[in-house]
This record gives structure tokens, C-alpha cells and sequence, in this order.
């Protein structure tokens, strides 16, 4: 089987390594073998959303020239995945050049989850948990790639969990970038409504795909001293020691 | 009507605190975004009739200039006048002119949007005509004095209390009581009242039906019939995107406005006029004039990305599922549309200067764009919209970003096009960090960040990002091929 290449977004790379090492453990784990393209640094969604399309072209071109010939690119974010296959199209959509080339990488980037359910028919890592879980439909990965069922069957997979609903799991946590800093008190509410849902679903862990509401949860918790965990699925699914760490050093 | 989108923040910060509309925010709209829910299953097959309604809209707006020629000719040869104002000033001085001949010292008014956006009532007044509005939310919103909350239920935040003060004050009731059905009969009476005598009715319109000149209005209080059905001159003002080209294709959408909005299967009132009343007829306007109103839809039109905006059917099921919407309510978006679908047109309509929160006060997460039956992509507007705004787009007035952030998104952009440069920015970050953080978490982000971190932490950053510790783990042989 071919090698499988991983695109370790900014935010992973840089804050919470520990999700991009637990997908490279997830998958050794499953005999596939990785490749980690260095060249790589961010896919340029934050200019994307703040409005600056010249710069997260550029970002755009960088990015199928370093991942443009690798078969399957996988990545534990789904917002810069949905970064790549919707958004990199639309931006490159008047040049022959690169238009054809990010419709191209579209179809072959995964989100983690969907990559192992969708295409290895996987559900099972043999990973273990014990305790209750519940999970958080992030926006990008839900309403943007359709990504649902997969995080699902893998969290039911996992030995000892127990799976709880939570309240309004498909709204949003309140992260969405500048938004959060521009629009703290709105975005505040968000997360507060998130945290107590997650309460009072009675979990132990919030598991999450998205890099993002991970750090956005985590960092109200931790400010708000709440004794609760937020995980990022890759974390469960990889084993006990990368739950274990408070912060990444 | 005061248009005060500049003020977002201000009203906003000032509502997020508002006990009364928070527990009504946090009760209704997941009530009727439940009913929604369950009325969409009455179809036997929901995703198919969305998917139908869409391409309603998509055709619409598609073939809009031709829709609007053929629904012209089939309304004026069903006896109507139809009559064009390209901007605000004329549909008001046509719409005034219309009243003065006819001698009307009050006009009644059903709901209606457009008139809003217009601020007719505003120059209704100024020319000493009584505009009374006899949609039950927008005549208590009047009274009040305040701009509609929610495009569907203008007054629907008003504390029953304030309502019983508000009527024992105007003499619109005697009676001392919070009944709501004591309310709305005493409001019945007083309207009803003033339709006995009305010699002009003002109505907005819900659908216009190019292929039989029909226009349209849904609606459950049964005022907006009496405005129609009572007066001997009947107004109706829409904008131009209110055209569809068959009934049929105007009855699918019914149900999906009826659904999306009220959670209903159908309104109690859907009413229809093809025409004045003819000869053989008991009921009806001796008269009716349909006022189409552009004030920046051609302009809009000339842009297919904008041109989306033009599907949106105001049902308002976006207002109800938005995360913030439903935190401040509607009085910050600070004009006579709200929410999402309020985001998406106010800009256009005002220019992007002055509108510049109403597209930015997002987490474009999504949600008012899967609950569209119109089928409108409020993201990709949004984000097209800052695009526009940073580009300082001369048609929709954008403004051009402060230089410090032109500036750090140019540096942003060097690091992100060059590993080593990005390598040493976190390298530097990570020393600039640690000076300030406590095991491995930063509280205060100085003047750079100053709002994330009023009620959240973030981490550093990582001893070893995960580039050093790949590298670590492969010896660093790995790269490119």
C-alpha cells in the first residue's frame, strides 16, 4: 500500500502537537506508513476569512505544489481540510493553471475519521476507554464535509465507553477564528453554552475533530477552572498517553 | 427609520445582557426550529421539497428581468396598475401621491418589510397621514416606538406587562389585565375599527406570480385580507425579487416559507389578488396598485455572486438557528433586517463602511445556510463581502482595512510562504510566550489579543512543534521524495 501523507495543520503543529502525533501513532498502528511533508506550514484560512483572497491564494498554490502529487493526504482538522477542498477551487477557480489541480487534491484529502471509516472500512482501533464520552459536531467537519457518522462508530468502538448524547451538539462552540477575539462576548455565551451542555451530559470527555474548538473549549476550562476534559479524537483513539498531559511539553 | 449599524457592539454588549430577552431567545426559537422539524416530515420526502424550493429561487432570480416583464403584463391586463420606483425618495412620493388624490387621512398597513427598509411610515406621518399598522407585532413595535426584533415576530421580545401598560396608556383597553387573549382582543377592536373606515390599505407581498400577475400574501392574523378586502384603493409594495414564474412553483414555496418560518404546514390566511375587484364581484379594492421597489436590487442583480442574496424569501428560519442571533437578539443588526439573511442584505444595501460588524460578527459555522429553503450560502457571502471591503470595492463602498492589519497579514502571508521564516517566528514567539506564561498557559494577551482572553487561556506554544518532533522521531530523513 502506498504511503499516506499528513498535513498537520498550523494550529496542531504549532500548539497541540500531540494530535498530530496521535494520528501518526493511529495509523503505524493500522500498518500504514506516513509521510510528513516539511515544507508544509499553514493553508491560509485565517486571510481566507479575514477577507485578504490574494494572500490565501498564494497560500493555496504553496500548498497543492507541496501536497500535489501525494495519492491520499490526511489531516486531524476538518476545517482546513474543508479549507482545501471547497474553498481551494473557488479561489483558483479563473486560473488554468492551478484550477484544475486543486479540483484534483480535492478528491484525494481526508478528515482523519473518514479516512479510516470511509476508506479502510475501519471502526475498531483496538483503542480503549473507560468512562463516558460524548461528542461535539464541529461546524466545518458537520455542515461543511458532512462528517458525522464516522467519529461516531469510532467512539462506539472503543472498549469501556459508553457514548452519552449531548445537548445541541451541532452548534457551534463559538471559536471561528478572529471571531472570537473581535466578538469575544458573543463567542463567550458560545462556549459557556458548550461547556454546560457538556455538563450536564454527565460525560467524563468532549471529544472533538477540530483543532480549533479543542483549543476554544480547553481554554475556557482551564480559565474557568472547570475539572473537565476536552479531547481531540485522534487523543482517544491513540491510547492513555496522550490523554494524560495537561499541556503539551 | 434611525439606521444604526455602526452601533453593533454597543447595542449588542447591551443586549447579551438582557435577562428577559436571553430566556426568550433560549425558549422560542428552538421551539419553532422543533416544530420546523417536525412539519418538514409531512413531506414524504423533506430533503427532496428543500431541494425543490432551491431551484425555485435559483430559477427565479436567474430569469428575474423577464419574470418581472411577463408578471407586469399579466397584472395590468388583470386590471391592476403597476407601478416602478428605483429608489426609496420615489416609491414614497409615489406611494404618498397615490393617498393624497384619494383624500386619506389614515392609511392601514399589513406587514410589510420593504416599507420598513423604506421608512414610509416615517414620511407618512410627515405629510399628515396616520400610518397604522395592524399586524399585531408591528403595531405594538410602533406604539413602542422601536425597530423589529425579528422579521417575523417584530414585537415578540415585549414583556406581556409592558404591552398591558402600553394599551391602558393609549386607551386601546380599559380593562387591567396581562391575559394574552384579553390583549389580542382589545387590539382587534381597535383595529377593526379603524378598517370600517379605511380608504386606503397598504399590504407588502409574499409571492408575485409572473405567468398569472397574482400577488401573494401569507399571513395568520387575518389583518392583512382586511387590507385588501376592506379599503377602496389597495396598495401593495414589493421588491423586485418577489417574482415567481408559476403558481405552482409560488405554492411549493409556501409551504416551505410556511414551514421554515412558523413551523406550519400553511398560515391561516393565504391570500391572493389577481386583479381589483370585477364587476361581478361583492368583495375586493376598487383599485389596486402593486409599487415595485428596486432601492439597489439592479445593483445587486449585476453581480452573480451578490445576486444570491436576491433568494432569500424572509421566512426567518435563519434568525432562529443562528448562534448569534439568538444571543443578542435583533436590535443590534440595528435596520429593519435581522439575523443572518439581515447580514447578508443590509451590506449590500448600505454599503460596506458603515455595515462592517454585520458580516464580521459570525463564526461562519453554517447553520442558517443548511436551514435556507431558499438555498443561500451566508458564508461564502460574508467572506466575499470582507473580500470586497479589503479590497476598498468602490460599487458597495468598502473601506480598506486599518494598515496594522493589512501590515501583519502581509508578514503572516511571507512566513506562511517560507518554512524557515515560519520556523523562526514560532522560535521567537515560543521565547516571547514563555516570558509571560504559567505552566505552559498564557492569561493575558497584552494589547494584541485583548479580547480572547477576558474569559479563556491558551497554551503557549509547544517546546517541540510537531515538525522538531517528527523530526526527531525520523532522524529527519523524511521529506520531500
Amino acid at each position: 500500500m502506498s504511503k499516506v501523507s499528513l498535513f498537520i495543520p498550523c494550529l496542531v503543529d504549532t500548539f497541540v502537537p500531540s494530535i498530530g502525533l496521535a494520528t501518526y501513532t493511529i495509523l503505524n498502528r493500522l500498518g500504514i506508513e506516513t509521510v510528513y511533508r516539511e515544507e508544509q506550514t499553514c493553508c491560509g484560512q485565517p486571510a481566507l476569512n479575514a477577507g485578504y483572497r490574494h494572500h490565501a491564494t498564494e497560500a493555496a498554490r504553496r500548498f497543492i505544489s507541496i501536497f500535489g502529487d501525494d495519492e491520499v493526504i490526511i489531516s486531524p482538522a476538518g476545517s482546513c481540510v474543508y479549507m482545501v477542498k471547497r474553498h481551494y477551487p473557488d479561489l483558483l477557480r479563473e486560473d488554468p493553471h492551478w484550477y484544475p489541480r486543486a479540483i484534483d487534491l480535492a478528491t484525494r484529502i481526508y478528515e482523519l475519521s473518514q479516512y479510516l471509516v470511509d476508506v479502510l472500512g475501519v471502526t475498531d482501533v483496538g483503542a480503549r476507554y473507560e468512562g463516558k464520552i460524548t461528542y461535539h459536531e464541529s461546524c466545518h467537519i458537520l455542515r461543511g464535509l458532512g462528517i458525522s457518522q464516522q467519529p461516531k462508530k469510532l467512539l462506539s468502538a472503543i472498549s469501556g465507553a459508553e457514548v452519552v448524547p449531548l445537548f445541541a451538539a451541532e452548534m457551534c462552540c463559538g471559536f471561528g477564528g478572529e471571531f472570537a477575539e473581535r466578538y469575544h462576548y458573543i463567542s463567550e455565551e458560545m462556549v459557556k453554552d458548550k461547556v454546560n451542555n457538556f455538563v450536564a451530559s454527565g460525560a467524563d470527555v468532549l471529544v472533538t475533530c477540530e483543532p480549533g474548538c479543542y483549543l476554544n473549549i480547553k481554554g475556557y476550562l482551564h480559565r474557568q477552572k472547570i475539572e473537565k476534559a476536552v479531547v481531540h479524537l485522534a487523543h482517544l483513539l491513540a491510547g492513555p498517553e496522550f490523554l494524560r498531559g495537561e499541556n503539551e511539553n | 427609520m434611525k439606521i444604526r449599524t455602526e452601533e453593533f457592539n454597543t447595542i449588542a454588549k447591551k443586549e447579551i445582557t438582557n435577562a428577559y430577552a436571553r430566556a426568550f431567545l433560549g425558549l422560542l426559537p428552538p421551539i419553532i426550529a422543533m416544530r420546523r422539524v417536525q412539519v418538514m416530515g409531512s413531506f414524504p420526502d423533506p430533503d427532496g421539497a428543500m431541494a425543490l424550493s432551491r431551484a425555485i429561487r435559483g430559477e427565479s432570480v436567474a430569469r428575474l428581468p423577464d419574470l418581472l416583464e411577463a408578471f407586469e403584463q399579466n397584472a395590468t391586463q388583470n386590471g391592476a396598475k403597476v407601478l416602478w420606483a428605483r429608489d426609496a425618495k420615489e416609491a414614497k412620493d409615489i406611494i404618498l401621491s397615490l393617498i393624497q388624490e384619494r383624500q386619506a387621512t389614515f392609511v392601514t398597513k399589513g406587514k410589510s418589510m420593504v416599507t420598513e427598509e423604506i421608512g414610509l411610515n416615517e414620511a407618512l406621518a410627515q405629510a399628515q397621514i396616520k400610518p397604522i399598522e395592524t399586524d399585531l407585532g408591528e403595531f405594538i413595535a410602533q406604539q413602542l416606538n422601536r425597530p423589529p426584533f425579528h422579521i417575523v415576530g417584530p414585537a415578540i421580545n415585549v414583556p406581556v406587562e409592558e404591552i398591558r401598560d402600553l394599551f391602558l396608556n393609549q386607551g386601546i383597553m380599559k380593562e387591567d389585565t396581562t391575559d394574552p387573549v384579553q390583549l389580542g382582543y382589545a387590539a382587534r377592536l381597535f383595529l377593526r375599527d379603524k378598517f370600517h373606515h379605511i380608504k386606503v390599505g397598504l399590504t407588502g407581498v409574499n409571492m408575485a406570480v409572473a405567468e398569472t400577475g397574482t400577488i401573494i400574501n401569507v399571513e395568520n392574523e387575518g389583518n392583512i385580507r382586511f387590507n385588501k378586502s376592506s379599503p377602496q384603493t389597495q396598495i401593495s409594495i414589493m421588491t423586485p425579487e418577489k417574482v415567481v414564474p408559476t403558481m405552482e412553483d409560488a405554492m411549493h414555496l409556501a409551504r416551505l416559507l410556511c414551514r421554515s418560518c412558523t413551523g406550519q404546514k400553511i398560515s391561516a390566511y393565504v391570500t391572493m389578488d389577481t386583479g381589483p375587484k370585477k364587476a361581478d364581484e361583492i368583495d375586493g379594492p376598487e383599485e389596486l396598485f402593486i409599487v415595485i421597489v428596486d432601492n439597489g436590487r439592479s445593483k445587486i442583480y449585476e453581480d452573480p455572486q451578490t445576486r444570491e442574496v436576491l433568494r432569500c424569501i424572509r421566512c426567518g428560519a435563519c434568525l432562529n438557528t443562528c448562534p448569534v442571533y439568538t444571543k443578542i437578539g435583533g436590535y443590534p443588526y440595528g435596520w429593519a433586517y435581522s439575523g443572518p439573511m439581515g447580514q447578508i442584505l443590509n451590506p449590500l444595501l448600505l454599503g460596506l463602511a458603515r455595515t462592517q460588524d454585520l458580516y464580521r460578527a459570525c463564526s461562519l459555522c453554517g447553520t442558517c445556510k443548511t436551514i435556507c429553503p431558499a438555498g443561500i450560502d451566508h458564508p461564502a457571502l460574508f467572506l466575499y463581502y470582507r473580500a470586497l471591503d479589503v479590497k476598498g470595492d468602490e460599487k458597495f463602498r468598502g473601506m480598506k482595512r486599518p494598515w496594522q492589519e493589512r501590515m501583519m497579514f502581509y508578514l503572516w502571508s511571507r512566513a506562511v510562504a517560507s518554512k524557515n521564516l515560519w520556523q523562526l517566528s514560532l522560535k521567537l514567539g515560543r521565547r516571547l510566550m514563555k516570558r509571560k506564561a504559567m505552566n505552559g498557559w498564557l492569561s493575558d494577551g497584552g494589547k494584541l489579543l485583548p479580547g480572547w482572553f477576558k474569559e479563556r487561556d491558551f497554551p503557549t506554544i509547544s517546546d517541540q512543534t510537531f515538525r522538531e518532533k517528527w523530526q526527531a522521531l525520523k532522524g529527519g530523513t523524511y521529506g520531500r521524495p
